[in-house]
């Protein structure tokens, strides 16, 4: 009694600490091995931005925030970000409740047709809205005779809202599937007819789902720098801000800082939906449903969805053929003859050479992703107590940083040597005199970029897997390596399946991050793009835009057959992952 | 790494092994205010070959207890000996000991007989041999027929059995339950509790079950221990437990009870016995030693000691000995009837009933029981 107070829970804990269980050599050496990774691929990156911006150059821009031109651009941003966001969420669900809640012919192929922008390069939309669209567009002056404006706001509302709107139907669709139709029976039985079941009950279980939507789409509207270059026109954003100081006014602190202002939204929402998810407010996830979602049936309600929904199918068909022709076409909407010189360009000489090297590195890029996303989830699961939250954090910042962000970051770390005084740990990897002509850079802003997916799938499927089954294995006499060899993977496979298809998806059709620290040497496929598209040379731009599709698709199919699951028993209650 | 998995040949040595020790084993969470501990320095000793229950209800720190035995759980402070080794320095997987779960926990990805299978594989058996050996233990469990099924195409007490030959099949020195029958139907559990105990003596491993139905306990049982918020209340055989317990919550949580309260305590001529009044009745009956010393102290009658008569006309009435029913359940084996008496509600159960004798809801009942069969200990505090 007479320690005192201060003592005592430090003793305490001490005792706690050198009597936990103690990690076992393999787990150690993870910890150790992510942490080491993710601090060069982000965390340090990250911290040069920081200190960049608080140079004077950057102080500078911080000073002038709120003068008259930089507000402008602010406003800009935010309201660019609103619109997608809204009108983005809208489709989503509007797709979603479709595919839920509505038997009808096509519906396959409409969840497919509104998964195609995840796997298309970033200026397929925008190039196609422009040929479509435009002051000479094929629709609008062709066919209606009206010569519109679209660069600007209205264009990169369209462009961006279509792009983006997948992420919001993934959300939907998956939070529609997890809702217990139980509820809406309840609200029948006890005398609710459908339309107020609709308001009164089913809209306000999806409310977190609106909300999440539309934060995921406003930071991604607001991080992208691919579509305000090509239509953004004099409506300046953040990104594209950034963009100009650092290539156009050759002044890193001002890229630094304006792109720090786009962190703050996009760690801010990251972080709302991680308090979300810790929460699991309104949502009933029982993981089992207790049956299928009642299937509407009212005739005027089918007749709107459907309609809406099929209009969209064909914007989207319309958009993606309009690709696809207008690669093989002189000029599509002015020379509609047949032509293989965009084809030929793209396919020899520089074309070709940034084909290959895209598809290498991103294939490179791939597995390491893949199997660093994997093994952050692992750990944060199953093996890790203290220092949980923060791996998990750093593992998924590489997908909350915007791209432009993470861009700038690298050029600012990786294009000179990196060490301590005059010894030098690693020489440089991005820009002008790097080794392998940067090539190493890109591979590891690709496996920053895309680790997150796998890490997300990877947590979901293993949050699945009761704990006890881990546990009977270590029963059994099997080390942590040997259950993660021999139960954990086979059981999380279609898991890691979805993480590396989405990992190389989003590896080859990344562009923001990439422009920043491309160098002559290692030409990539998006960068190559923004250059036709800049050039106004459509043709080009859509033959490398179809070319790159269907590289993504034929991966996606090779890599389907290689991970799929093949000898094992029909596993138990584990719904195959889906692609995001 | 296999080297040091628990080698199988042991079991054959002369003398038997398994004798697990826990040593002042106390477990808490958090710090400071909030710190709470859910197992409160606990001692128990399982001989070799003993089947030990840890029974209470939810939240009374059994399972923790469990999964530090199994290593699940690091204690925050004692020990944990099996057979004079620690086994506190040794991870799960090192321990020879085997878990059966609650929710089976199958490999899903597996064959029943891979499942069977993998803590021999783990072993490095000779093929042959491991056939062998999975084979005997799935004839034993009736699972032969299903040994290519995957484990989602099997009944939950299928299940059940598949997960107890793939703890079995690996001969640990201590076969450790957790709750493994919770989820199987009526009739199933009381199956697999006998063929789970025919196995266990078959092959004389040590076991520590955890539960918190008592039918379970009494049935399985060597010894039961009965803990409560963290600590142990009573050690001792189902029978020491259910005739003898140490505290009124015991009595409470194993069986039913009625307990009447007694005014005058003193110690008795007669041995391990104390007189005392009771409903106005001075009688000697068995006594817990620190009954009469208590300040207040109980008596426990079980229902099935109390006898139930119809009431004559010209009979006494004395606070106690009689009442009306309240409620009578037919049971088939036996009758239980709920009585308001003028000292409460006094629940008897009362076997093998002639059906003209089942006294109608609202009758009045002569109620009296044998002082031999029931037990004086100290009112819960």
């Amino acid at each position: 009694m007479t320690i005192s107070n201060a003592t005592v829970p430090r003793a305490r804990r001490f005792s706690l600490r050198s009597r936990e269980t103690p990690l076992d050599l393999t787990t150690r050496i993870a910890v150790v091995l992510v942490v080491l990774i993710l601090g060069v691929l982000i965390v340090l990156p990250l911290v040069n931005i920081l200190s960049s911006a608080v140079s004077e150059q950057g102080l500078a821009v911080f000073n002038s925030m709120f003068s008259s031109v930089n507000l402008q651009v602010l406003q800009n941003t935010v309201v660019l970000g609103v619109l997608v966001g809204a009108i983005g969420t809208v489709i989503g669900f509007l797709l979603a409740y479709v595919q839920v809640r509505l038997e009808f012919r096509g519906k396959k192929l409409l969840h497919l047709l509104a998964l195609l922008p995840i796997v298309s390069p970033p200026f397929a939309v925008a190039t196609a809205v422009i040929t479509l669209f435009g002051r000479s567009g094929i629709i609008t002056r062709d066919l209606l005779g009206i010569t519109p404006t679209l660069y600007g706001l209205p264009g990169l509302t369209i462009v961006l809202s279509l792009s983006f709107f997948p992420a919001a139907y993934m959300n939907m669709l998956g939070l529609m599937r997890s809702l217990d139709p139980s509820l809406d029976e309840a609200a029948a039985s006890i005398g609710a007819n459908k339309w107020r079941t609709f308001v009164t009950v089913t809209l306000p279980m999806l409310v977190p789902g609106f909300a999440s939507s539309f934060l995921l789409l406003f930071v991604e509207a607001i991080a992208d720098l691919a579509n305000p270059l090509v239509i953004g026109g004099d409506f300046t954003v953040l990104s594209s801000r950034a963009y100009i100081a650092i290539t156009g006014e050759y002044n890193v602190g001002a890229g630094a800082a304006y792109s720090l202002v786009l962190l703050l939204p996009g760690l801010l929402v990251f972080l709302i939906q991680r308090y979300w998810a810790t929460r699991k407010s309104v949502v009933s996830v029982t993981g089992k449903p207790a049956g299928r979602p009642a299937v509407i049936t009212s005739i005027p309600a089918r007749i709107v969805l459907l309609t809406l929904s099929g209009l969209l199918a064909l914007l989207i068909v319309t958009i993606y053929a309009t690709v696809i022709v207008g690669g093989f076409v002189k000029i599509l909407g002015i020379n509609n003859e047949f032509d293989l010189s965009h084809y030929r360009y793209v396919l020899s000489g520089i074309g070709s050479d940034a084909m290959i090297t895209t598809t290498v590195l991103a294939l490179i890029a791939t597995p390491i992703a893949g199997v660093l996303g994997l093994v952050i989830a692992w750990l944060i699961t199953r093996k890790l107590r203290r220092g949980r939250g923060l791996i998990d954090f750093l593992g998924m910042l590489g997908l909350a940083v915007p791209g432009t962000v993470l861009g700038i970051g690298y050029a600012l770390t990786f294009n000179k040597p990196l060490g301590f005084g005059n010894v030098a740990i690693l020489p440089a990897l991005a820009g002008g005199g790097a080794v392998l002509g940067g090539a190493i850079a890109i591979v590891m802003v690709y496996v920053i970029r895309s680790s997150p997916s796998g890490q997300r799938s990877g947590v979901a499927a293993l949050q699945q897997i009761d704990v006890a089954i881990d546990e009977a294995s270590a029963s059994l006499g099997a080390s942590g390596v040997t259950t993660f060899r021999k139960v954990t993977l086979p059981l999380i496979r279609p898991a890691l399946l979805s993480g590396l298809i989405y990992a190389f998806a989003r590896s080859m059709t990344t562009l923001s991050p990439i422009i920043f620290i491309t160098t002559p040497q290692t030409k990539i496929m998006t960068s190559q793009i923004l250059s036709e598209v800049d050039a106004g040379r459509f043709g080009n731009a859509f033959a490398y835009c179809t070319i790159l599709i269907v590289i993504v698709m034929s991966v996606i199919g090779l890599l389907n057959l290689f991970v799929r699951d093949s000898s094992v028993p029909k596993a138990a209650g584990l719904s195959s992952a889906t692609i995001n | 790494m296999s080297t040091t998995l628990p080698t199988r040949t042991e079991q054959d040595a002369e003398k038997p092994t398994g004798e697990l020790v826990l040593r002042d084993v106390e477990k808490s969470f958090g710090v400071g205010e909030n710190r709470v501990t859910a197992v409160d320095h606990i001692n128990l000793t399982v001989k070799p070959g003993e089947f030990v229950t840890l029974l209470g209800p939810s939240g009374c720190g059994k399972t923790t207890t469990l999964r530090m035995i199994a290593g699940f759980e690091s204690p925050t402070s004692g020990s944990v000996l099996l057979d004079g080794e620690d086994m506190l320095r040794l991870t799960p997987d090192r321990r020879p000991m085997a878990m059966v779960f609650q929710s089976y926990a199958l490999f899903p990805h597996m064959t029943v007989f891979d499942n069977v299978a993998y803590g021999l594989k783990l072993r490095k058996v000779p093929a042959k041999q491991l056939k062998e050996e999975v084979g005997f233990a799935l004839a034993s469990m009736g699972l032969t027929a299903l040994a290519d099924r995957a484990p989602n195409q099997l009944s939950g007490g299928q299940q059940q059995r598949v997960a107890l030959a793939r703890a079995m099949v690996v001969k640990p020195k201590v076969l450790l339950f957790d709750e493994p029958l919770s989820n199987l139907d009526a009739k199933l559990r009381v199956q697999m509790r006998l063929e789970i105990r025919r196995l266990q003596r078959l092959l004389g491993i040590s076991s520590v079950y955890v539960t918190h139905d008592q039918d379970e306990a009494m049935s399985l049982s060597d010894r039961i221990v009965v803990m409560r918020s963290g600590r142990i209340e009573q050690v001792g055989t189902p029978d020491e437990i259910y005739r003898t317990p140490e505290s009124v919550f015991v009595a409470d949580f194993i069986g039913r009870a009625n307990f009447l309260d007694v005014s005058e305590a003193s110690t008795s001529s007669r041995e391990g016995h104390a007189d005392i009044t009771v409903l106005g009745q001075r009688m000697s009956a068995r006594a817990h030693r620190d009954a009469v010393a208590a300040p207040e102290s109980v008596l426990l009658v079980r229902p099935e000691a109390i006898h139930v008569r119809r009431f004559a006309e010209g009979d006494d009435k004395v606070a106690g000995n009689h009442g009306r029913v309240l409620n009578a359940v037919f049971y088939g084996e036996s009758v239980e009837y709920e009585i308001e008496t003028e000292v409460g509600t006094i629940v008897a159960v009362v076997s093998d009933p002639v059906y003209e004798e089942i006294v109608p809801v609202g009758d009045l009942v002569g109620i009296s029981f044998d002082p031999e069969r029931a037990w004086l200990l100290p009112a819960a505090s």
